[in-house]
C-alpha cells in the first residue's frame, strides 16, 4: 500500500471524529446552528458573554490551579517511584510495574467511590482518629470528602500510573554508561542525577505532567461524585450547559471549544518537549 | 409522508376503528373499549418509543408496564433514557424519535405551546377516572389534556432531629449557618423557586430581575453552609445515611428511606409550603403509535401499578385508590388527602415562564 493510502484511514478518522465534530461545536458557539428551530445567523453574543463573565474566568483558573496542583503534586510523587523501578536494578521491576497499574483492572467509577468510603465522616480516615482519640465523634475532618482537596487527591490516586509509566520509561531507556562515566569523573550521586538522570528524563517528566494537565482541566466525573459544592470546576459547567435545567448550547459550545483551544496550545508547546535531543539541547 | 392530521388519534379515529373492528362493543362498557385498543392499536407496528427517566424503563420498571406488554408482545417497548426535561428537549430537537416521553408538571405548558407534543384522548384512558383530578387538571392546557399524571412526590426538608434544633418550620433550614458543612441541596433551577418562597416573593416562578438577583444573592451567599447538592437519590441516601449531612432539600422517601435506616429523622412542611412536582407523560406529535402511546399509558396509571409504584419506588402516583403498605409513606405523602399537592397545602409546581434565565442564574450559583 502507498503512503497516501495507508495515511487515508488515519487522516478520515481524525476528520470525521474529531475536526468535523469541533467545526460543528464553532457553529453551535456561533449560533449558525442552533438546538431550537427559528431564525438565527451568525453572532458573537455567546463570546461576548463568556469574555464578560467574572464567574466564567473565575472558574477556568479555579481548575487550572486545581489540575496544576495534582500534576505536579503526581509528578513529584511518581518520579522517585519510576527512579527505583527503572534504575535500582530490582530484578522484580516488571512485577512491581504491574502491580502500579493493577487498580485500573477495576472500574474508575469503583475506584472513586471506594474514596468515598475512606474520605467520608465515618469513613475509614475520620473513624481512626476518632478511635485515636485525635478528633472527637462529632468534630470530623469534613474537609475530606466534598470538596476541592478530594477531587484533587482522587485525580492525583487516578492519574499516577499514567505519570509513573513514561517517567519510567525515559528512565529505562538511559544510556547507563553516561552515569557510569559521571561516576568515573568522581561526580557525586546527587551530582550525576542532577546534572545527568534529571535532564535526560526531562521529555519524559513534562510528557507525564501533561498526561495529566490536560485532561483534568476538563475533569467532570470526579468532581460530581466527591466535589461538593467546592470540588465544581469548568467542565461541570459545560456539562451543565448542555444537559441541565434548560439547553443552552450555544455558551457551552463558547466554553468547550475555549478549553479545546487551551489544550491545543498547550499540546503545541508539550510536543516540543516530547523530542528528547531538542529538549536536552534546550 | 403521512399527514399530521391523521396521525393525532382523537374520538373519530376512535369510531372508525370501532365500526371496522365490530364496534358495538367498543361503545359497550370499559372492557369493550380495552379490546378495541388492543384490535385498533394492533394497527400500528413496530416497537413503542420511550423516552423516559432512569429505573422506569427495562432496569427496574417493568412492573409498571407488564399488562401492557401482556396484551402487546409484539410491540414492547423500547427505552431511550433522559435525564432531565432539558435534555429531553435537545433529544427531540436533535432528532430522537420517541412517541411519549416524562416531563414533570412545570413543563406542560412548554411543551404544550412548543408544537412537539399532541393532546391526549382520555377516553382511550380507562384508568384515567382514578388519577388525581389536581393532577389532572395541571396536565391540561387551552383545555387539552396534554399531560398525564403519574408520579409524583413534595420537594420540602429533611432533617435529622438528634442533630439539628429548626429555629422555625421554615425553608431557611436549608440556608442555617449554624449547620454550615451539613446541608445539602437538590441540584435543579428549583432552587431558585425555593430561594424565591423564603424570600416571601408573590410568585416565585416568575420573579422580577430584581426579585431574581436577590434569590441569586443568597444563594451564592449561603453556598457555603452546603456540603453536597445532589443530584440522584442514591447520591443523597449515601451522604445523609453517612452522616456526612443532616440537612437536605428532599422528597418524602428520602425520609421513608433513611427512617429504615434508623436515623432519627423528620420531614419538615416549611411554613412557606411544599412544592409539589409530578410527572406528566406527554404524546409527542410525530408519534407514529399513538394508540399503543395510550396503551401503555393506561397500564402505567392502573391501581395494580400504582400501588407497586408507592411500595417499590417511594414515590405517590396519581391513581387514588392505590395505597403503599408503608404507612409513613401514607402519611408523608398524605395519599388520603388529594388535595395535598394543591393549595393551601403545598404550591404545586408551575411554569417558569423564563426558565432560561432561571437555569442560567442557578448554573452561576453552582459555578460562583
Amino acid at each position: 500500500m502507498t503512503t497516501p493510502g495507508l495515511l487515508g484511514l488515519p487522516v478520515a478518522w481524525l476528520g470525521v471524529f474529531f475536526v468535523a465534530p469541533i467545526v460543528i461545536v464553532a457553529l453551535y458557539s456561533f449560533n449558525v446552528y442552533t438546538l431550537f428551530p427559528g431564525p438565527h445567523g451568525f453572532t458573537l453574543d455567546a463570546w461576548h458573554t463568556v469574555a464578560g463573565s467574572a464567574i466564567y474566568r473565575h472558574l477556568f483558573w479555579k481548575s487550572i490551579e486545581m489540575s496544576l496542583i495534582v500534576s505536579i503534586s503526581i509528578v513529584l510523587l511518581a518520579y522517585p517511584l519510576a527512579y527505583y523501578l527503572a534504575l535500582s536494578g530490582t530484578r522484580r521491576k516488571y512485577v512491581l510495574l504491574l502491580l502500579l497499574i493493577a487498580p485500573f483492572l477495576t472500574s474508575y467509577l469503583l475506584r472513586v467511590l471506594a474514596w468515598k468510603v475512606i474520605l467520608g465522616d465515618q469513613g475509614v480516615i475520620n473513624s481512626f482518629l476518632v478511635w485515636t482519640h485525635v478528633r472527637g465523634p462529632e468534630h470530623p475532618i469534613s474537609q475530606l470528602l466534598y470538596s476541592r482537596f478530594a477531587v484533587m487527591l482522587v485525580l492525583a490516586y487516578i492519574w499516577l500510573p499514567f505519570v509513573a509509566l513514561p517517567i519510567f520509561v525515559s528512565l529505562e531507556n538511559l544510556d547507563q554508561r553516561l552515569l557510569e562515566a559521571a561516576g568515573d569523573l568522581y561526580a557525586s550521586r546527587w551530582r550525576a542525577f542532577f546534572a545527568v538522570t534529571l535532564p535526560l528524563s526531562l521529555p519524559g517528566v513534562i510528557a507525564a505532567f501533561f498526561f495529566v494537565f490536560i485532561p483534568t482541566i476538563g475533569e467532570f466525573v470526579t468532581p460530581s461524585l466527591v466535589g461538593g459544592t467546592g470540588g465544581y470546576m469548568y467542565g461541570n459547567q459545560i456539562v451543565d450547559k448542555f444537559g441541565a435545567g434548560f439547553p443552552d448550547w450555544e455558551t457551552g459550545s463558547v466554553l468547550a471549544l475555549f478549553l479545546i483551544i487551551v489544550v491545543a496550545v498547550l499540546t503545541t508547546v508539550f510536543s516540543r518537549f516530547l523530542q528528547p535531543q531538542r529538549a536536552a539541547a534546550g | 409522508m403521512e399527514d399530521e392530521e391523521t396521525r393525532r388519534f382523537d374520538r373519530q379515529t376512535l369510531f372508525r376503528y370501532a365500526a371496522a373492528t365490530g364496534g358495538a362493543g367498543v361503545l359497550a362498557g370499559r372492557t369493550g373499549i380495552a379490546d378495541a385498543m388492543r384490535a385498533i392499536s394492533a394497527a400500528e407496528t413496530g416497537r413503542l418509543q420511550v423516552m423516559d427517566w432512569a429505573g422506569y424503563g427495562n432496569d427496574g420498571g417493568q412492573s409498571m408496564f407488564a399488562s401492557y406488554v401482556k396484551g402487546h408482545a409484539a410491540s414492547k417497548p423500547q427505552f431511550t433514557y433522559m435525564t432531565n426535561e432539558s435534555d429531553a428537549l435537545a433529544k427531540i430537537h436533535a432528532g430522537t424519535k420517541a412517541d411519549l416521553f416524562r416531563p414533570y408538571v412545570g413543563w406542560v405548558k412548554y411543551f404544550a405551546t412548543s408544537g412537539l407534543v399532541q393532546p391526549w384522548d382520555p377516553s382511550l384512558i380507562s384508568n384515567f377516572r382514578h388519577l388525581n383530578p389536581f393532577m389532572v387538571k395541571a396536565g391540561q392546557y387551552g383545555g387539552k389534556q396534554y399531560g398525564i399524571p403519574d408520579d409524583w412526590g413534595f420537594d420540602a426538608i429533611l432533617y435529622r432531629t438528634d442533630k439539628v434544633h429548626p429555629a422555625s418550620n421554615s425553608w431557611g433550614l436549608i440556608f442555617d449557618d449554624r449547620y454550615k458543612g451539613k446541608i445539602s441541596w437538590f441540584d435543579d433551577l428549583n432552587m431558585i423557586t425555593v430561594a424565591g418562597l423564603y424570600l416571601g416573593f408573590k410568585n416565585p416562578w416568575n420573579q422580577t430581575d430584581a426579585q431574581l438577583k436577590k434569590s441569586q444573592d443568597l444563594l451564592i451567599k449561603k453556598k457555603k453552609n452546603v456540603r453536597l447538592i445532589w443530584s440522584s437519590e442514591t447520591n443523597l441516601w449515601e451522604a445523609f445515611g453517612s452522616g456526612d449531612i443532616w440537612i437536605a432539600y428532599a422528597w418524602p422517601n428520602d425520609w421513608v428511606q433513611m427512617k429504615k435506616k434508623g436515623l432519627k429523622v423528620a420531614y419538615m412542611r416549611p411554613k412557606e409550603k411544599p412544592v409539589a412536582w409530578v410527572g406528566m407523560f406527554m404524546l409527542l406529535k410525530t408519534s407514529s403509535r399513538p394508540k399503543l402511546a395510550h396503551a401503555y399509558v393506561d397500564a402505567w396509571s392502573s391501581t395494580k401499578s400504582a400501588k407497586w409504584l408507592e411500595d417499590n419506588y417511594g414515590y405517590g402516583h396519581a391513581n387514588t385508590i392505590a395505597r403503599p403498605a408503608s404507612s409513613d409513606l401514607l402519611k408523608a405523602l398524605q395519599l388520603t388527602n388529594p388535595r395535598a399537592v394543591t393549595e393551601p397545602a403545598a404550591h404545586l409546581d408551575r411554569d417558569i415562564p423564563r426558565r432560561a434565565t432561571y437555569a442560567n442564574l442557578w448554573e452561576q450559583v453552582k459555578a460562583s
